[in-house]
């Protein structure tokens, strides 16, 4: 099972997990398997999370009001829980992004200043 | 919102092992591919909820239930531990109560800690009473204290009327007294200013309990009239029932009203003060404006005053005492054996994790993390000492009554003992602490074991850290065990010391009272003298009493007569100065009583009396001090403020340890003995009223009493005999000092020996169980049965011996400790080497033996078996 490409995976920072929720669902409401296939996708894979860990995570949320849950039936026909965003989740994962974009940013000037001051 | 968790998962697995499927995967590898990816479902499912619950809460309860179902699995391990903690906790808590009530607990007056007593000082001593004068000269001046009176420890009233003739104690106080303490009367008023003087109306305070007795609690009695050693006073006020301020009084009177002759003496020094700071002074200031008083009065009154000083304390302070530090040592060597009793049940704990390593791997396998099942093994161990903390409660509200009988004397505070709130929170926080302190360790140990190991070797992983970790308990125990035998071990010897001490009277045939002499007979000096002649003659001739005299200071009560003296015409310039001997007012027939030895010359004789030379018998230390190397006879002695003499030394008897056994330094001083006949008539009320008999008989107290207190009834008159007391009694009671410690350090040292012996015990047989195969394997290549033995002796016997190592500096700091409180070592030094060696021998026995039983058991192995072992 320890493959390379598994090494290469990132464990999640704490909290980040939570804004990757919110902004799956900013597309639309989903199911928690759906969440996770997102994910993974999106990121092509590189993220890479227990699916299990999802459900505590989706659970904080509502806790917190970000998202709320209702029944639904799915693309195939079964009935399924699916996830929503309120809108103070939405404004939360306006704050979440500005927050990790100036995090990202300060440490992208921190790992690459070279570049940075070429580019200037 | 957790109730269809478990479907959500269901539903999220079935989709992921779906989506593998369709990926081309056969239906078991895709179910179990989507496991994997998921992760530890319980892991997931406990973390959701941990999200709604008060997760601590919930976890507790359930950590709670389990840990109920494991001790009610092995309920031998759990009496075990609970009877430990509980004996440990007990102790703890009995001893903290005692140090709660007498040196902790604020006294129960309003703003206590601006309360003071104010003493005077002298070059010889730090404190001494006060005279009356003085203090009014002090109230006149001062302007540190909101307000100042005085009051006497202790003054007898023979009550007559109404009902039964009865001794009561009382005190008198000065104008204020109540008001000082912040104390409101039951009922009524305190003195005023008008009552407390000479002449003014007769007026009395009444305690509750008399109120009680005498009154059946009616409110009328304020107003009505008591008979007080011969007057009548009018009730004016009634105390509060919890009112108790240095010792129990039933009756208080006007200071101002005592015997003239005494309150305008102003060397008279028989009074205590008691003060109330005004808001901001300080002690120091009040001190440096009263030593300013003070030496202007020096000046004023040369004769009575020169070389006094001021002393002030705090009141707290002075009722505590200096048991305060005593107490706080015995708190500390019960904490000790609260340690050991501790470190057992950690090695219990431990050898217990040790057997359910397979159990802890089974729960992490399952999603445990470290912390929980830390938590987990954190909440067994709290629990259990909860358990022993609520037994020990048990034990110590059973407990603190022979305890406190065992106590000196005459407790200070020892009213306000119990198990009141500070007591219970007090020893909740150590069984907490306990359950924490010694459940940690086991548990870390526990939960860092190896899953795969731990779950292949079945159940049975030997672990060297455990093994370390309870060597290094039994080490301490060790260490902690001798250094309370060796407190015991010294105290135990100072007992033995002093009773071996020579107390210079005879111990067995002594009986000591008093009687109170009918006011009517009292009301001339003629009068009195013929009164108490009559009263001793009536008491010599009871029948069964081979000699009785009195005395004005009975030994080792207390009671003291300490005066100034000096010899020949060398009258000191300064009498506060001047060295001090005890002056003891007695007849012809004291000497014979107290089976005092004559050792030359002759003792008082009844031809000594007011139309004969004066004359006085001193004692050998006075001689030895004084006199040595000349003829003491004929030389001439003078003693007192009020100066007696000079008179004509006559004889020299033996010393009298007058303050106790181990009589402490600085209260070592001669005795002089003087005649009652020859007292100077202005002073004979005064010093007859506080005599006591004492007599010798060889019946015990309670058969000749009765016939006593027929004779002293006899008179005709209502006269209370009271205070009755043997002299064995009393040299008992003043050992009390280090029998009270000695029996506390004895118990813990015993109750630490036994636990150290089951600690080491306990470790031998473990190590045993773990290397019976090593055992076997060794005999199977020829080992003898002795080496075995010795090897397993051998290991228990090295931890002890280095505990014994550590443990004797830690006892030579106990020692140091114990001889720093005066008067508690006797005849030993703090460094004894016999005692460090007998207990030393005595710990290192026990350990012996405790190791010697498992070594036997580990000789009988069989290799056959012990390799089949496993």
């Amino acid at each position: 099972m320890s493959t390379k490409a598994e090494k290469e995976r990132i464990e999640l920072l704490q909290g980040t997990l939570d804004m990757l929720i919110l902004r799956t669902l900013l597309l639309g409401p989903a199911h928690g398997h759906a969440i996770a296939k997102a994910i993974e996708f999106t990121s092509n894979d590189v993220l890479q999370v227990e699916q299990g860990s999802l459900y505590p995570a989706l659970h904080r949320l509502i806790k917190r009001k970000w998202i709320i849950a209702q029944e639904g039936i799915s693309d195939n026909n079964r009935r399924a829980k699916f996830y929503r965003l309120t809108p103070t989740g939405r404004r939360q994962l306006a704050v979440e992004t500005s927050k990790w974009e100036k995090l990202a940013g300060a440490i992208a000037r921190i790992l690459r200043p070279a570049e940075q001051e070429s580019g200037s | 919102m957790l109730d269809d968790l478990d479907q959500d998962i269901r539903d999220h697995i079935e989709r992921e092992t779906q989506d593998n499927m369709d990926r081309g995967m056969a239906p078991e590898e895709a179910r179990s591919a989507a496991l994997l990816k998921f992760g530890n479902v319980t892991r997931v499912k406990e973390e959701t909820r941990d999200v709604w619950s008060f997760v601590w809460l919930e976890q507790l309860l359930q950590d709670t239930l389990y840990a109920l179902r494991m001790l009610r699995k092995s309920p031998g391990f759990a009496v075990v531990v609970v009877l430990t903690l509980a004996l440990g906790i007990g102790a703890n808590t009995a001893i903290f109560s005692v140090v709660q009530g007498v040196v902790l607990a604020p006294l129960r007056f309003k703003q206590p800690d601006r309360l003071v007593m104010v003493y005077e000082s002298n070059p010889r001593y730090p404190r001494v009473w006060i005279s009356y004068l003085n203090f009014r000269d002090w109230q006149r001046s001062s302007q540190s204290f909101e307000q100042m009176a005085v009051f006497n420890l202790n003054k007898g009233f023979d009550l007559t009327n109404p009902g039964a003739p009865e001794h009561l104690e009382g005190k008198e106080i000065s104008a204020g007294f109540f008001n000082i303490l912040g104390v409101k009367l039951a009922r009524g008023r305190e003195f005023t200013a008008e009552e407390d003087q000479q002449g003014g109306a007769r007026a009395a305070i009444i305690s509750d309990r008399l109120w009680r007795n005498r009154f059946s609690a009616s409110p009328d009695a304020l107003g009505k009239v008591v008979t007080l050693n011969g007057a009548d006073y009018t009730i004016v006020g009634v105390t509060p029932p919890e009112f108790l301020f240095e010792g129990r009084a039933d009756v208080y009177t006007p200071m101002g009203q005592s015997d003239p002759q005494y309150l305008s003496y102003r060397a008279a020094h028989q009074l205590s003060c008691v003060a109330r700071l005004k808001p901001g002074v300080t002690i120091s200031q009040a001190e440096a404006e009263m030593k300013a008083i003070q030496k202007n009065l020096d000046e004023q009154y040369p004769k009575e005053n020169r070389d006094l000083g001021i002393t002030i304390w705090p009141l707290k302070q002075d009722l505590t005492g200096d048991s305060s530090g005593l107490l706080f040592v015995l708190l500390g060597a019960v904490g000790l054996v609260l340690l050991i009793a501790g470190a057992n049940v950690a090695n219990l704990l431990l050898a217990r994790s040790a057997v359910r390593t397979r159990e802890f791997a089974v729960r992490s396998a399952l999603g445990a993390s470290r912390s929980r099942i830390i938590r987990q093994l954190l909440t067994e161990s709290i629990l259990l000492s909860l358990v022993g903390g609520g037994l020990g409660l048990g034990l110590a509200a059973g407990g603190l009554k022979p305890l406190l009988r065992l106590l000196p004397s005459n407790p200070p505070r020892a009213q306000e003992i119990g198990l009141n709130i500070p007591v219970l929170v007090f020893a909740l926080i150590i069984a907490v602490a306990v359950g924490i302190l010694f459940g940690l360790a086991p548990a870390l140990k526990s939960s860092k074991s190896d899953l795969q190991s731990a779950l292949k070797e079945g159940g049975r992983a030997a672990s060297g850290g455990r093994q370390r970790v309870q060597s290094t308990l039994v080490i301490a125990q060790m260490a902690l065990t001798l250094v309370l035998l060796a407190g015991a071990g010294l105290l135990l010897r100072t007992i033995h010391s002093l009773g071996r001490v020579d107390p210079g009277v005879d111990a067995q045939h002594i009986i000591a009272f008093r009687v109170g002499v009918s006011h009517s007979l009292t009301k001339t000096v003629p009068a009195t003298r013929a009164a108490y002649q009559q009263l001793i003659e009536r008491i010599r001739n009871v029948p069964g009493i081979e000699a009785a005299d009195f005395v004005n200071a009975v030994p080792m009560t207390g009671e003291s007569a300490i005066m100034p003296f000096w010899i020949g015409s060398n009258k000191p310039e300064s009498l506060q100065a001047a060295p001090r001997i005890m002056g003891l007012l007695t007849g012809p027939d004291y000497l014979r009583t107290m089976g005092i030895p004559l050792l030359r010359g002759r003792f008082l004789t009844a031809e000594d009396t007011t139309s004969s030379p004066c004359v006085m018998v001193v004692d050998s230390l006075f001689v030895h001090k004084y006199l040595a190397g000349t003829n003491p006879i004929g030389q001439t002695l003078s003693v007192g403020f009020a100066t007696m003499g000079p008179c004509t030394i006559v004889g020299v008897v033996g010393h009298v340890k007058h303050w106790g056994l181990d009589e402490p330094g600085v209260y070592s001083m001669g005795q002089a003995y003087l005649p009652l006949a020859q007292d100077p008539d202005q002073w004979v009320q005064i010093n007859y009223a506080g005599l006591s008999v004492v007599v010798r008989t060889s019946l015990d107290s309670a058969t000749i009493m009765p016939s006593i207190k027929n004779a002293v009834y006899g008179a005709g008159n209502d006269q209370p005999v009271y205070r009755i007391e043997t002299m064995k009694e009393l040299i008992s009671e003043s050992m009390s000092t280090q029998r009270f410690p000695l029996v506390l350090l004895g118990a813990f040292a015993v109750v630490a020996l036994l636990l150290a012996s089951i600690g080491i015990y306990g470790l031998i047989s473990y190590s045993l169980a773990q290397r019976i195969r090593e055992i076997g394997v060794r005999m199977a290549l020829g080992a003898a049965r002795r080496n075995i033995f010795q090897m397993i002796v051998g290991q228990g016997v090295r931890l002890a011996l280095i505990g014994l190592v550590i443990g004797a500096a830690g006892a030579l700091l106990l020692a140091r400790l114990l001889s720093s409180f005066s008067s508690l070592l006797y005849g030993v030094g703090a460094n004894d080497p016999l005692t460090f060696v007998i207990v030393s021998i005595v710990l290192a026995a026990v350990a012996l033996a405790a190791c010697c039983v498992p070594a036997r058991r580990a000789t009988r192995v069989d290799p056959m078996i012990s390799l089949r072992h496993e």
